[in-house]
């Protein structure tokens, strides 16, 4: 952070005719002014909707409606913490995480290592599993319904070339989740290949040599080198993998309207249906506080677990 | 080398007369999306919720209203049930809504008491001759929240008696001129359905109770109410379901499904429009806009299936009932719509009204008593037979919470679905059903 | 050590050959799976490049004996495809545009301006990483709604600009920058929207095309807050004005692909272009 001269050829009396005090206060005019257009839009588009969201819970509101409604304390949140359906919206995101994390996490690492074996053509892979991610939600949903349209679809007819009876795709709460961990392991896997495929170009190439002349199999290297190594990435990957999850919609929302029945309903889709589709702001403000605050609570989790850690090594 | 730059010249060149082109129109999404002004990319911008047949013949009127008004319309179909609702509201509370919407009545109570929507007075329909006596009164006054009138309907869709005519006949159920023999009561109704089943169907009767809780509900509503009033009083906040009807309900449901077995105690509506599409069931229970599914369908003869549509009979209770629905047309609330385009909006629905002849060919009963009353509506068999099921038509409860496609109807026609299914009896699921709607008794009206 | 010797490059040669067995099984399993990766785009295309009628009498097949690009016509034809296109070009060029200049410049104030409460300052942007904003969209909505900018383009590009991941890209690449080379510009009189301007942001290139690559992605993409604040049927973006074809009309499979199709491009051409920017700016970020 302190300035250096070192490097400086330049004379240090020259700095004579900008006195320190000058300097500092310079220092902190340009960089308020600098950091201003960030802050401001942060204060009031990030926290902003934090502080709204907080106040709004102890009223009525109605989300359609200009105006708070009546103040009705705690009442929206005793209301929340007491709804089944509020906890079952909450256990479906945590059981889409619980389904789709491991998956994401340790396929693309394996893929990722298997790639990384191969010199040439790695544009190949890149486009084949990245290719998924820049496309948006909604269009991979319409394709994968189409997909899973039962009996013409081409993964109903995938499941009958192998012998096998498709699930109904859409209709049945396992066929669901099946079908929404599948798309979303195709859309995703991507993302956290290309994040292990860079940080598997940091490890020099000696380090393999060695292992080899040493006589540890291809097997041996990855798991007692290459995965130690990559410690710190997977753990970053698995962090990202279950704060995204966490904060599942856009699948859910659109291939299954978070059905059969309710049964896979997300907890960000819980929101939107009480807040916007029945209006009831509070009550949905206050629901989106518990949300928020479990979500917050997972990240600060992994930041102090993080932080133990780095402070042992 | 010299090509690159020339290149780069003509596609900003082209970039600029593009914009430029957009930004000519000042009601172009462009121009309204970057500076918050009214959209105005058609003289007639209209929301509607109807695909397959309904969506043909809405396009048709629709047309005929250009052709006739000489107004540009720009038509957006969209998603069934919740989703447009929502998106309805939301757009009305970004302050550029549609000039024109599609809503069922049911789901009218919360529009209005929220604000979304301007009165028939306030839009300016009223000058323009769409007044209360013209209207099916019904539906008019279900049009009605609170003292204000909110929407102009355009139809009554009530659940009501399909027959095959054939089966009827070998029952004996018919009369001289080839109708259904008037019956009442219950035991006239059980007796029907026998004599359907004795006379050779697989089942006496049938209706779409799994997975279809909408169905399952307005089949209960239909018969609940000849014995009580609405389940939900004062805007959805007192439970007044009456514990002895429902039971009696039930009771009835049962019987047909479970104990004498004349209906399939789980059928989906593949398994319904499978049987009575051919003939192998005596009546089936479901809303009219099913009609165009069964018109002009061959039986397994080669014949076609000869079906008449007739409204529910009093059942339970002395007066006949019909759940019913009504599509209606709304003018969502727009501080900046300017006068020009609310005149259009007015030309607009009355020209949809003066159509409604061609709505009535999904089925529903036309509700602007000028085209109900027309030589051209009465030759439309079997549209004319139940007109009455209009006047009878029983509402969902003015809630915000109910209506066609909500949770509500959801939450209810699960329970009942059970009770068709046996797997429940009568004094259990009215518990079921009243803990139910004591959750949405109990939270907070956002509006209201 | 002479006599290991043999030993060791006995051993070094046989795992070299499992080795070499290995990476090709590792080979074969990775293209195999890349292949089957590529299954619905190319499904999908070949779907769109059927005709109706073929594809109703045999839905499951690669091939087709007359294709058409009709399915192309007609769903340009039933959708303004071309306002969608346009409403997401300017949506996510804008967001970029703003993005890219108010976090480069938050970016080197934390990398070279002395100013009280920097700690504070930079402790509060890395908190903002964590910040859920996909659960706050009701809050935001009643905001917005307040502001009168729903249905507007600013709805969407106001709260993208603030993004504390572009912050942490750009204050690691300025740091990198010699302060000796800003000292420098400073005793020859430059002022510090000078250096940022001519001397900092053509030295950090690489995370301004990481940035804005990547915020072009994550906005052009956005399907939640977009669905909430845009409705009408033209100022739609390409992915919420797609997701209305979702259990429409099922019949229609050709077109509905057709539009998957054209609603892919874009980003497609984008990424097949910049393939190599975008990789890395992923893995120097790790944005999502």
């Amino acid at each position: 952070m302190t300035t250096t001269t070192i490097t400086r050829a330049v004379p240090r009396s020259s700095d004579l005719e900008v006195p320190e005090r000058t300097t500092r206060s310079e220092h902190n005019r340009a960089g308020w002014l600098f950091a201003a257009p960030f802050l401001v839009l942060y204060v009031l588009f990030l926290i902003g909707p934090v502080l709204i969201g907080l106040l709004v819970s102890f009223f009525n509101t109605a989300t359609v409606v200009p105006g708070l409604g009546d103040w009705v304390g705690v009442d929206n949140y005793a209301e929340v913490l007491g709804s089944g359906d509020f906890w079952a919206s909450m256990w479906h995101s945590t059981l889409f995480t619980l389904l789709t994390t491991p998956l994401l996490v340790v396929l693309p690492l394996l893929f990722a290592m298997f790639a990384a074996r191969i010199s040439h053509n790695q544009w190949f892979f890149r486009l084949a599993f990245f290719a998924p991610y820049v496309v948006p939600s909604s269009i991979v949903c319409l394709i994968f319904a189409f997909m899973y349209t039962p009996e013409t679809g081409l993964i109903s007819h995938a499941f009958a070339w192998f012998g096998l009876t498709a699930p109904d795709f859409l209709g049945s709460v396992n066929g669901a989740w099946f079908s929404v961990v599948l798309l979303t392991l195709w859309w995703t896997f991507g993302f956290n290949f290309i994040l292990y495929i860079a940080a598997l170009q940091d490890i020099p190439e000696e380090l393999y040599e060695a292992a080899a002349m040493d006589g540890a199999s291809p097997l041996q290297q990855m798991r007692r080198l290459t995965i130690p190594l990559l410690r710190p990435t997977i753990s970053l990957v698995l962090l990202l993998q279950v704060l995204a999850s966490l904060k599942v919609f856009d699948q859910i929302y659109l291939l299954l309207q978070g059905g059969p029945d309710k049964a896979t309903r997300p907890a960000i889709e819980y929101i939107y249906d009480t807040g916007f589709t029945s209006y009831r702001g509070g009550y949905a403000a206050a629901a989106t506080m518990v949300y928020f605050l479990v979500l917050v609570l997972v990240a600060a989790t992994w930041a102090l677990l993080r932080r133990g850690r780095g402070a042992q090594a | 080398m010299f090509g690159a730059p020339s290149r780069r010249d003509f596609l900003r060149l082209s970039g600029t007369l593009a914009v430029a082109g957009l930004a000519a129109g000042c009601g172009s999404p462009f121009v309204s999306s970057l500076t918050g002004s009214q959209p105005a990319t058609a003289d007639v911008i209209y929301w509607h919720l109807f695909g397959g047949g309904d969506g043909a013949n809405m396009a048709t009127m629709v047309q005929d209203v250009q052709r006739t008004s000489g107004l540009s319309v720009e038509a957006t179909l969209l998603s069934w049930g919740n989703p447009y609702y929502t998106k309805l509201a939301l757009a009305a509370s970004s302050g550029r809504p549609p000039d024109v919407a599609i809503s069922h009545l049911s789901r009218l109570p919360l529009l209005a008491e929220a604000g979304l929507i301007e009165s028939v007075d306030e839009a300016g329909l009223t000058d323009a001759g769409i007044t209360r006596d013209k209207f099916t009164p019904a539906a008019w006054s279900k049009a009605t929240v609170s003292g204000t009138t909110y929407a102009v309907p355009l139809d009554t869709h009530p659940f009501v008696m399909f027959y095959n005519r054939t089966l009827a006949d070998k029952a004996g159920l018919l009369d001289g001129s080839g109708r259904l023999k008037p019956m009442s009561g219950r035991q006239g109704f059980l007796d029907a359905i026998t004599a359907m089943k004795d006379a050779g169907g697989e089942y006496g009767a049938i209706s779409s109770n799994t997975a279809d809780p909408s169905t399952t509900w307005r089949f209960f509503l239909t018969l609940y109410s000849g014995l009580a009033g609405p389940v939900v009083e004062d805007q959805g906040t007192t439970i007044t379901l009456d514990r002895s009807a429902a039971e009696e309900t039930f009771a009835l449901m049962q019987e047909l499904t479970v104990g004498k077995k004349l209906m399939p105690s789980s059928a989906t509506i593949t398994t319904v429009s499978t049987l009575f599409g051919q003939g192998k069931v005596g009546f089936l229970f479901d809303g009219v806009w099913q009609i165009p599914t069964y018109r002009g369908i061959k039986l397994p003869s080669g014949d076609p299936l000869d079906f008449d549509v007739v409204p529910f009979p009093a059942i339970l209770g002395d007066q006949p009932r019909s759940y019913a629905d009504s599509h209606a047309l709304i003018i969502p609330r727009s501080g900046a719509r300017s006068e020009e385009r609310s005149r259009n909006a007015v030309t607009f629905v009355k020209g949809l009204l003066d159509d409604s002849a061609i709505w009535a060919d999904g089925g529903h009963v036309p509700a602007w008593l000028p085209t109900q009353q027309s030589k051209e509506f009465k030759a439309k068999k079997p549209q004319s037979n139940y007109v009455r099921a209009a006047f009878d038509a029983v509402y969902d409860p003015p809630a915000w919470y109910t209506g066609a496609g909500s949770d509500f109807q959801n939450s209810m026609g699960a329970v009942i679905t059970k009770v068709l299914a046996g797997q429940t009896t009568p004094g259990p699921a009215v518990d079921e059903m009243t803990a139910g709607l004591q959750t949405y008794a109990d939270a907070k009206p956002p509006v209201g | 050590m002479s006599a290991q010797a043999p030993t060791r490059n006995r051993r070094s040669v046989q795992a070299d050959a499992a080795g070499k067995a290995f990476n090709r099984l590792a080979a074969t399993c990775v293209v195999l799976f890349a292949l089957i990766w590529l299954v619905p785009f190319a499904w999908a295309l070949i779907t769109s490049l059927r005709p109706d009628n073929e594809i109703t009498a045999d839905p499951v097949n690669f091939w087709s004996s007359s294709w058409t690009l009709d399915a192309y016509t007609n769903a340009w034809s039933a959708n303004p495809i071309g306002w969608w296109y346009l409403n997401s070009f300017v949506i996510s060029t804008l967001s970029v545009l703003f993005t890219v200049v108010v976090c480069s410049m938050i970016g080197f104030a934390l990398a070279h301006l002395q100013f009280r409460g920097k700690r504070v300052v930079l402790a509060v942007v890395l908190a903002g990483i964590m910040l859920p904003m996909e659960s706050l969209v009701l809050p935001q909505f009643m905001q917005f709604r307040a502001l009168h900018l729903l249905g507007t383009y600013w709805a969407l590009i106001l709260p993208s600009i603030s993004a504390p991941v572009a912050v942490f890209v750009f204050h690691a690449f300025l740091k990198q920058i010699p302060s000796s080379l800003i000292e420098a510009a400073r005793i020859d009189g430059a002022s510090w929207w000078l250096i940022y301007r001519k001397i900092c942001m053509p030295l950090c290139r690489p995370a301004v095309s990481a940035v804005a690559i990547l915020t072009f992605i994550t906005t052009w993409n956005a399907f939640l807050w977009p669905l909430l604040v845009l409705t009408q049927t033209k100022s739609q973006t390409i992915p919420v004005g797609l997701s209305s074809l979702i259990g429409g009309s099922a019949i229609q499979f050709a077109e509905t692909m057709a539009s998957s199709v054209l609603g892919i491009l874009p980003l497609f051409a984008v990424f097949l272009v910049l393939q190599r920017q975008i990789v890395q700016g992923v893995a120097q970020t790790g944005i999502r």
